[in-house]
Parts: structure tokens; C-alpha cells; sequence
């Protein structure tokens, strides 16, 4: 009895940590060097969910932006109505690994001379 | 999905403070916890482990704190969902996950028709009834494992 509790624990704990782990949570889906982009909002700022989000059209593409957490994002001055649909934003982050996927995570955003540092640890 | 993110949940969410995703995302968290914690216990106890301890010992227990996690995990869930709903679309782990549940939801219909369980609180299981029992704990435990780890793998697609 002892055996079989201890082969279903052990296939309980195989099971969870065969897991791969990928993008989006943490830096390591994106790559390492650094990334600088202009664009025009195309959707604005959005302080709901896991991360803040927003969208800018830059190159011809639309591009996915996720900042920090709402938390963070709102402690670092940008609200979700500082920045107008339309304005000009120069983006600083890390691009997704995929080249396919247009989305960067945003350390920082620079709008009318001001610039707002979402993760003001990094460089 | 796009009614979900424009219903009242949806608005809800997304307007009421940076930390509400947070605060709701922890509650569902304590809901999963406390659903297969519970059933983690059980569907051992169906698949052979314990059974010197009598199943009604076991179940009496852990039933209602699955039954209680599973709702609050669900309608927390809901909220989550709702807070972007349109963005989920095209996220396999979502399409992993939803049929996990659904199929978990049917095994415990399943398992309440069994005679080995509906009579837990009365006598022992035959053991034509102990086999049952065990498959039923088996498709639990796959069930709930698979809805657990697709549902932590959407935020990482």
C-alpha cells in the first residue's frame, strides 16, 4: 500500500513539473538586447488585467505592448487616459522571440518630452 | 467572448482599481488550491491508497471543501475571463483546458450513480465496486491535473 501511495505521488509530481515554460510571464520569451521603436497609439493605454497593454502602429504593423503590472504602471505616472490615440510614442523594451508576433514588453514610453519608466529597475 | 468582455463582469473588472485582477486572481487561486487539494485526497483514496481508512471518513471532509473551491474557482474565473475575454480567443490551452473540466464535471456526475459511493456511508465497497470506484478517481485526478496545468499555461502563450 505504501508503494502504490508513493508511485501515485510520485506520477502527481512527474506530471506537474514536465511543464515547459514560455513567453509572456518573466523576460525570457522576448529577447535579450534592447529594442526601440516610434509609432502612433493605436489603441490606448488599458490598466486591466495581468499587465498593462496598449497598441502602437509602427513599420506598418500593429504592435502589442505589455508594460508592467496595472500596479506598477499606474505608480510610474501613465494612466489610462495620459496618452491620446493618435500621439507619437517612442518605445523602449525587449521584441518577442518570435519574429512573427509583434510584441514588445515595455520598460518605458516617451510622450511629449516625458517619459514613463514602468519598470524602473531595468535598464 | 466579445459579449463577455462588453457585459457588466467585463466593465466591471476593468474599471475598478489596478489591483482588482490581482485580488481576483488570488481568489481563484484559493479556490483551486481548496478544489484539488480536496480531490487530490480523494481520488487517492479511490485509487487504493488508505483503505484501511473507511471512504465516508475521507469523503466527509473533502467533498464539501472541493464542492465549495470549485465554485468559488468558477466564478472567479468568469471574472478573469471577462476582464479581456477577446484576447483568450485562439489560446489552445483554453480549448485544453474548458473540455478538462467539463470532462471532470461528468465523471463526478458518473461517480454519484455509483453504488460504491451513493453507499460509502452504509457499508464497504464490493470489490466490483472498488474497480469502479478506482477508474473514477483515475479520470479525477487526469481531469483536474490536465485543467490545472493548461489554466496555468494561457498566461504563458
Amino acid at each position: 500500500m505504501r508503494s502504490r501511495f508513493s508511485l501515485c505521488l510520485g506520477m502527481v509530481i512527474l506530471a506537474l513539473s514536465g511543464v515547459p515554460a514560455f513567453a509572456h510571464h518573466g523576460w525570457g520569451g522576448n529577447l535579450d538586447e534592447e529594442f526601440e521603436i516610434t509609432g502612433t497609439v493605436e489603441k490606448p493605454l488599458s490598466l486591466a488585467g495581468p499587465h498593462a497593454t496598449m497598441k502602437i502602429r509602427a513599420q506598418g504593423q500593429i504592435w502589442d505592448l505589455t508594460l508592467a503590472p496595472p500596479a506598477r504602471t499606474d505608480a510610474a505616472g501613465l494612466k489610462e487616459k495620459t496618452i491620446p490615440v493618435g500621439a507619437t510614442v517612442q518605445v523602449h523594451g525587449h521584441r518577442n522571440r518570435d519574429p512573427k508576433r509583434f510584441e514588445i514588453k515595455t520598460e518605458r514610453i516617451t510622450w511629449n518630452g516625458k517619459t514613463f519608466d514602468v519598470y524602473p529597475d531595468r535598464k | 467572448m466579445a459579449w463577455l468582455e462588453g457585459s457588466a463582469l467585463g466593465h466591471a473588472m476593468r474599471e475598478s482599481g489596478v489591483w482588482t485582477y490581482g485580488v481576483v486572481n488570488l481568489i481563484h487561486i484559493l479556490g483551486v488550491a481548496s478544489l484539488f487539494g480536496a480531490v487530490l485526497v480523494i481520488d487517492l483514496r479511490l485509487l487504493g491508497s488508505w483503505r484501511k481508512v473507511p471512504l465516508h471518513a475521507i469523503t466527509q471532509p473533502t467533498v464539501p471543501i472541493a464542492t465549495i473551491g470549485f465554485m468559488i474557482a468558477a466564478s472567479s474565473g468568469i471574472c478573469l475571463l471577462a476582464t479581456k475575454a477577446t484576447e483568450y480567443v485562439g489560446n489552445p490551452f483554453l480549448y485544453i483546458k474548458f473540455p478538462a473540466i467539463g470532462l471532470g464535471i461528468v465523471n463526478v456526475a458518473i461517480l454519484n450513480l455509483l453504488p460504491g459511493w451513493k453507499e460509502r456511508g452504509i457499508r464497504d465497497a464490493s470489490p466490483h465496486e472498488r474497480s469502479q470506484l478506482r477508474i473514477a478517481g483515475g479520470i479525477s485526478l487526469f481531469c483536474w491535473l490536465t485543467a490545472i496545468t493548461a489554466g496555468r499555461m494561457i498566461g504563458y502563450w
